[in-house]
């Protein structure tokens, strides 16, 4: 017999596992300090390659006077200027990252209870078809594996 | 009037629904075909990526991808015309067009067309339709995306100015026509004022429609409409830009009309996406079709009783006001009536959700 509850539910259940929940199920594979770290660090990453190549298009732009004044060029100097710009920059991508990604994982958590909340739902349906824990215990695991 | 556009409202809505398999792809591939032809148009170099036959296959491709891949592709279609006009320029463009990935483009989040939607509009004429549509359904931080698509833009046009200069040169030449791009890019007034003023767009809106009054995304879209209007006139006057005025307004207006179209079936799309799921428990196989109930297609009627003194009837709209865009959102993925009992909990990522890759 089907019983109609759980069909309505186990496809709500689907919907978001096919749509928001691919993600949030992918985010919540991680602890939110692993999750942040590793976006804050592509983050670091594509600010260095960014600050590279603008460094690169800046000596193109003033390549003939840096080879004019090749000799008497204060590099030290430019060195310091350059990388505290660097570090300033990056630190202030790297604490906005930080935030962001922060509370993006804890958005993503929140949904994730609400599909748990429904999954609790489902197994005391089958509870209420069965009448036996054990049974359900197991369909649960089972369906657990098969949709996440 | 209103209850005829209402019913013409909820037939196109139940048409699109039946035929969703269908239109959906051929929206899609509308949409490609339109980004792929103003490329060529605008900066079409290379002769065989603007022959009909390669824009509908390259069209056909951006139809069954996923939509990232369509603006990668676009990207790529410029940079072969660049290259064509100027091989050293397209170096120039690839490195800028990394750059602004790596600082801004890839905090775009699930706006990460709106890059290439930006480009595309402004060669339509009605760049203003981005603001107003991202201010009725993102927060301010879209801007990030729509900032992109400006700068890309204009990126693109002060090429267009300078390869039509560019002949047979040296590495000398070379270099001063670099220098050239970069200055007219760093002195570009219009690009700084078009990101100013699309920033001041989306965050009136965004403030305007959290107020809790009637017609409060009509009343947005006029906002941000006027903003738009004042912006650039004010920024035309004190910056002295060769900006076309008329142009902007009678853009800005077909914008808006463009917006409140969008405002009008907004709600009701969000409800009528079919949905096709497949799964198993210990008994069957579930191949579920689920369709979204659509209870504000036929306008209710209700009889207004003026003779006696008494509390005023709920009017016709109340249909549509039980679907705020709280509930739209939450509708879909809400528990349903079995956990109606369950504490109503904000739709979570309102703020998060635009941010990240």
């Amino acid at each position: 017999m089907l019983n109609n509850r759980k069909v309505r539910l186990m496809t709500r259940l689907a919907i978001y596992e096919q749509t928001e929940g691919k993600e949030d199920v992918r985010i919540s594979k991680y602890f939110q300090t692993d999750y942040v770290r590793l976006n804050v660090l592509k983050t670091v990453v594509a600010i260095t390659v960014g600050y590279l190549l603008i460094m690169l298009l800046l000596i193109v732009y003033h390549s003939e006077y840096l080879i004019r004044e090749a000799v008497t060029l204060d590099y030290a100097g430019m060195l310091t200027r350059y990388v505290g710009i660097y570090i300033i920059v990056l630190t202030v991508y790297g604490a906005m990252a930080m935030i962001g990604y922060m509370i993006k994982y804890r958005a993503s958590r929140k949904k994730l209870a609400k599909y748990f909340r429904m999954l609790r739902r489902l197994r005391s349906l089958y509870r209420e078809e069965d009448g036996e824990l054990a049974d359900l215990e197991e369909g649960m695991i089972s369906y657990d594996r098969d949709n996440t | 009037m209103i209850v005829t556009i209402l019913e013409l409202r909820a037939h196109i809505l139940r048409f699109l629904q039946k035929f969703q398999l269908v239109v959906e792809p051929v929206v899609k591939f509308i949409i490609a075909f339109a980004v792929f032809h103003s490329i060529n148009k605008a900066i079409g170099h290379h002769e065989m990526l603007m022959s009909l036959p390669a824009e509908l296959l390259l069209s056909l491709l951006g139809t069954f991808t996923p939509s990232i891949l369509l603006v990668l592709l676009a990207a790529v279609v410029s940079l072969v015309h660049v290259y064509v006009a100027s091989p050293l320029l397209s170096i120039l463009v690839a490195i800028i067009m990394v750059i602004l990935y790596c600082f801004i483009a890839r905090f775009s989040g699930k706006y990460g067309y709106v890059v290439l939607a930006v480009p595309i509009l402004f060669l339509l004429k009605i760049p203003y339709v981005v603001p107003l549509i991202l201010g009725l359904i993102a927060t301010p931080m879209a801007i990030i995306p729509a900032a992109c698509g400006v700068i890309v833009y204009r990126l693109f046009v002060v090429i267009s100015n300078v390869a039509l200069v560019e002949e047979s040169m040296g590495i000398e030449d070379i270099l001063l026509m670099y220098i050239d791009v970069i200055d007219r890019l760093l002195a570009d007034k219009q690009m700084l004022i078009t990101i100013g003023v699309f920033f001041i767009i989306i965050l009136a809106m965004y403030l305007m429609r959290k107020l809790s009054i009637e017609y409060v995304f009509e009343i947005s879209i006029a906002v941000g409409a006027i903003v738009c209007i004042l912006g650039f006139l004010a920024a035309d006057t004190m910056m002295q830009t060769e900006m076309n005025i008329v142009s902007m307004v009678f853009g800005t207006v077909g914008s808006m009309v463009i917006a409140l179209v969008f405002q009008f079936f907004r709600l009701a799309l969000d409800y009528t996406a079919v949905e096709r799921v497949q799964f198993e428990d210990d008994d069957y196989y579930y191949y579920v079709k689920a369709v979204p109930k659509m209870n504000l297609t036929v306008p209710k009627r209700s009889v207004k009783k003026i003779s006696e003194k008494m509390e005023p009837l709920p009017e016709e709209e109340e249909t549509e006001a039980d679907e705020s865009p709280v509930l739209s959102d939450e509708e879909r993925y809400a528990m349903g009536e079995e956990l109606d009992d369950e504490p109503y909990e904000n739709p979570v990522g309102e703020n998060g959700d635009s941010f990240g890759e």
